[in-house]
């Protein structure tokens, strides 16, 4: 304190509004990341996220020794027939018991579709044949027909192809050999919007890399929003916040808050995603590994396109910079943690009915509502995200739902700063909604 | 030249926080400002740092409007105690001096020579949770003047505090006065504003009764005190007989008399002689503070006025808010804040 300096500090200018945010940050990113909670949430996420990127090889292992049921109908007896003896002799090794496949012959005239739905075949094969010769397939998967299983069928419907081709052309030249091949999910054809324009074993893939990227958006959406609330509420219940408010901005540390929480989300994001990604890209090799040659499975990762990878980061960014700040302002209105599980629950309440409306677009059912939803700021991070997965997103409508999403920020930044300025000084009490009101009407400083 | 607090106007919803609170602080004083729980004390403290607005009435500093004045012209001790439990005390300290634009390293330094100062240098790398409520004081009163502030805004700085703290945390206040520093304290301990404060100002229910230079504010009420002693008699019944006379503490060694303004100390003297007493001391003095304080407000400054009970003698209030001279800040009801 005998170090006296300049004596007129009244004189000097008001501290940098970004440097204060900054430093809030930078103690807020600390404190979270030297925390044992971020340690074992960080594990566990990463545990989680591995499991998930692993789980067709669990599948397959689980699945390993029962027989794939599918039903082969053709006009033709004989082609029925022999189609079935080729595929057998293709798909099923001869020293695997039970044989991966059986293969039944049915009738074209029969409801091949409903059966497939029900599920008394993972999938039908229907060949018609064309004025030309030329052979025609076409494959009704089931939702227990997996890509991998789809692509092996088509390698036998090409040796089918072939066969019939020399049979019916011994001289040859004459036409394609190559049957065309056209796979159909039962039950999606019905899907509309994006998903009927993406062939099944693509839109299995995208749907895949939609799922996860929507439940992690979701999941760390809410888990380090909750952090920023439980943040607020920890700098009140230990009442440093009245020796805060006198040093920063209710903007200041509203902002270093969410910075300082955002960055620890993403350095956890990187714990997880990095042995995640690392999953889905040694699949093939894990999945060879543990179920033997031949089973490798093929990695589905075309989907995440550069351009998709970056809608993904924005998405993130600005919807937890979205959520974060209401959980700042919740924060504020409680002070004790245990009252903070009260308001926790309406808050996820909005990102679910995101959430739900993503999942529903997941199912392939692009309807008005999640048309609509896609662009509602506190939903698009989820519904659009989902949109540029598995189905056709104009530009325009990009644009514009990142647009109202980047624009919602600075309103809610101010709505949030002002109930939490409000909020702050309040001990003991919860504030009503005509308070809660006031405040954003007719801030208390 | 000096902190100037006038008319200030504060309503939270039905609760008149302030209702035309004034005083002045001079320049490198320590200012006491006294009231009781509610009385508006807490509220003009966050007025004054820009946390609350007021509906009305103004502060200035050298006659320049406090919301042009940066944060770091102001320190704060908050009455409600809390650091981050689990940073160190260093890390903390060096915190919050940034938050006001301090460079880290001399940040680092600053907190180290306070430290030390305080006789708890060990203290810079424990965590906060690690300290007792006392020592956890000592250190938010450090991250309130890490950044040498112009002015000082302390809310009950000693409460908690054993007494060889107190005296450590008096002489850093006064030694900060000395180094040209105003300091506003806001306290109930009367006999701590009596050894430290140059000027009071008594508030209740956010208004201020009265408020001046210690001896003038002591002789607000026009009552003085007696001091007496006597051999032998110690029960002073001859006191009854004289008018305006009231044996306001009686004691083996002395006798505490408080007598009306239009009484003469000597009267008290000759009744004591006509009636035999053998005095060995008389003394006339004034009331002490707390004393004034009950007078003008009805309670003492510990007790909460909230119930028509305690409030029953209501502060004959002499001077309905006389201004004897300047000084300070106050505070309100903690946490009744939304707009």
């Amino acid at each position: 304190m005998s170090t006296a300096r300049a004596p007129e500090p009244e004189l000097q200018g008001e501290r940098g509004f970004v440097a204060n945010s900054w430093l809030v940050a930078k103690r807020e990113f600390r404190e979270r990341v030297r925390s044992k909670l971020f340690a074992v949430s960080t594990l566990f996420l990463a545990f989680l996220a591995v499991t998930v990127a692993l789980m067709p090889i669990l599948i397959r292992a689980v699945g390993r020794d029962s027989t794939t049921s599918i039903a082969v109908a053709s006009s033709e007896a004989d082609l029925t027939n022999s189609s079935i003896a080729i595929l057998e002799t293709f798909l099923n090794p001869t020293k695997q018991k039970p044989p991966p496949y059986t293969f039944v012959a049915a009738s074209p005239s029969d409801d091949l579709a409903g059966a497939v739905y029900d599920g008394r075949y993972a999938g039908a094969l229907v060949a018609t044949r064309d004025p030309n010769g030329k052979l025609l397939f076409q494959m009704l998967t089931g939702e227990s027909l997996g890509t991998d299983k789809v692509t092996q069928v088509q390698i036998g419907v090409l040796a089918i192809g072939v066969l019939d081709y020399i049979k019916h052309n011994p001289t040859g030249l004459a036409g394609s050999a190559v049957p065309d091949f056209i796979a159909q999910q039962v039950g999606a054809s019905a899907a509309g919007g994006g998903a009927g324009t993406v062939d099944p074993g693509e839109f299995a893939g995208r749907r895949i890399v939609g799922v996860v990227s929507v439940v992690l958006i979701f999941i760390t959406v809410v888990i380090y929003g909750m952090w920023v609330a439980a943040g607020v509420v920890a700098e009140k219940s230990s009442r440093v916040m009245e020796l805060l408010i006198s040093a920063a901005t209710p903007e200041q540390l509203v902002i270093g808050k969410v910075a300082g929480m955002g960055l620890a989300g993403l350095l956890q994001y990187a714990f997880i995603l990095v042995p995640a990604l690392s999953a889905l890209l040694l699949q093939d090799k894990l999945s060879a590994l543990i179920l033997g040659p031949g089973n490798g499975v093929p990695v589905s990762l075309a989907a995440l396109t550069p351009g998709l990878l970056a809608a993904y980061g924005a998405f993130w960014v600005l919807g937890f910079i979205l959520y974060a700040l209401v959980y700042a302002a919740a924060g504020s209105l409680v002070s004790r943690a245990e009252d903070l599980q009260v308001l926790a629950l309406p808050l996820s309440m909005v990102a679910i009915a995101g959430y739900g409306t993503a999942v529903l677009a997941l199912g392939g059912g692009i309807g008005p509502l999640v048309r609509f939803a896609s662009f509602v700021p506190f939903w698009s991070p989820f519904v659009m995200l989902t949109r540029l997965t598995v189905g056709r997103v104009e530009p325009w409508e990009l644009v514009l739902s990142l647009g109202l999403l980047v624009a919602a920020i600075p309103i809610v930044a101010v709505i949030a700063v002002r109930v939490y300025s409000a909020g702050v000084l309040l001990y003991g009490q919860r504030p009503g909604a005509r308070q809660i009101v006031g405040a954003i009407l007719n801030p208390p400083a | 030249m000096s902190l100037a607090v006038d008319g200030l106007v504060k309503r939270f919803g039905a609760i008149q926080a302030l209702n035309g609170l004034h005083f002045e602080v001079p320049e490198a004083h320590v200012f006491g400002f006294l009231g009781s729980n509610g009385a508006g004390k807490t509220t003009t403290m966050r007025i004054a740092l820009g946390v609350l607005r007021a509906d009305g009435g103004r502060i200035t500093w050298r006659g320049r409007d406090h919301r042009g004045l940066p944060r770091q012209f102001w320190g704060y001790l908050p009455e409600e105690r809390g650091l981050y439990p689990k940073m160190t005390v260093l890390e903390q300290l060096v915190f919050f001096a940034g938050l006001q634009g301090v460079p880290r390293d001399v940040a680092i330094r600053e907190a180290r020579s306070w430290l030390a100062r305080f006789r708890v240098p060990e203290f810079a790398g424990r965590k906060a949770e690690e300290l007792s409520k006392g020592n956890q004081q000592k250190v938010q009163f450090l991250a309130a003047v890490m950044h040498d502030p112009q002015v000082m805004l302390m809310d009950e700085p000693f409460t908690g505090l054993d007494p060889v703290n107190i005296v450590l945390l008096r002489e850093a206040i006064l030694e900060l006065r000395d180094r040209g520093k105003t300091i506003v304290l806001s306290t109930h301990q009367m006999e701590t504003v009596e050894a430290m404060c140059e000027s009071v100002a008594i508030v209740d229910r956010g208004q201020t009764i009265v408020t001046g230079p210690l001896s003038e504010v002591k002789r607000s009420t026009g009552r003085r005190m007696v001091l007496l002693a006597t051999r032998g008699d110690h029960s002073l019944a001859w006191l009854a007989q004289v008018p305006g006379a009231r044996l306001l503490r009686p004691g083996m060694e002395r006798s505490e008399i408080e007598i009306e303004p239009e009484v003469e100390p000597e009267s008290v003297l000759a009744a004591a002689l006509a009636a035999g007493a053998r005095v060995t001391h008389f003394e006339v003095a004034d009331p002490s503070l707390e004393q004034v304080f009950i007078e003008h407000v009805g309670h003492p400054a510990d007790i909460e006025p909230g119930t028509e009970a305690s409030a029953g003698t209501p502060s004959g209030t002499p001077s309905g808010g006389r201004q004897i001279a300047p000084a300070g800040i106050a505070s309100a009801p903690d946490g009744e804040a939304v707009a």
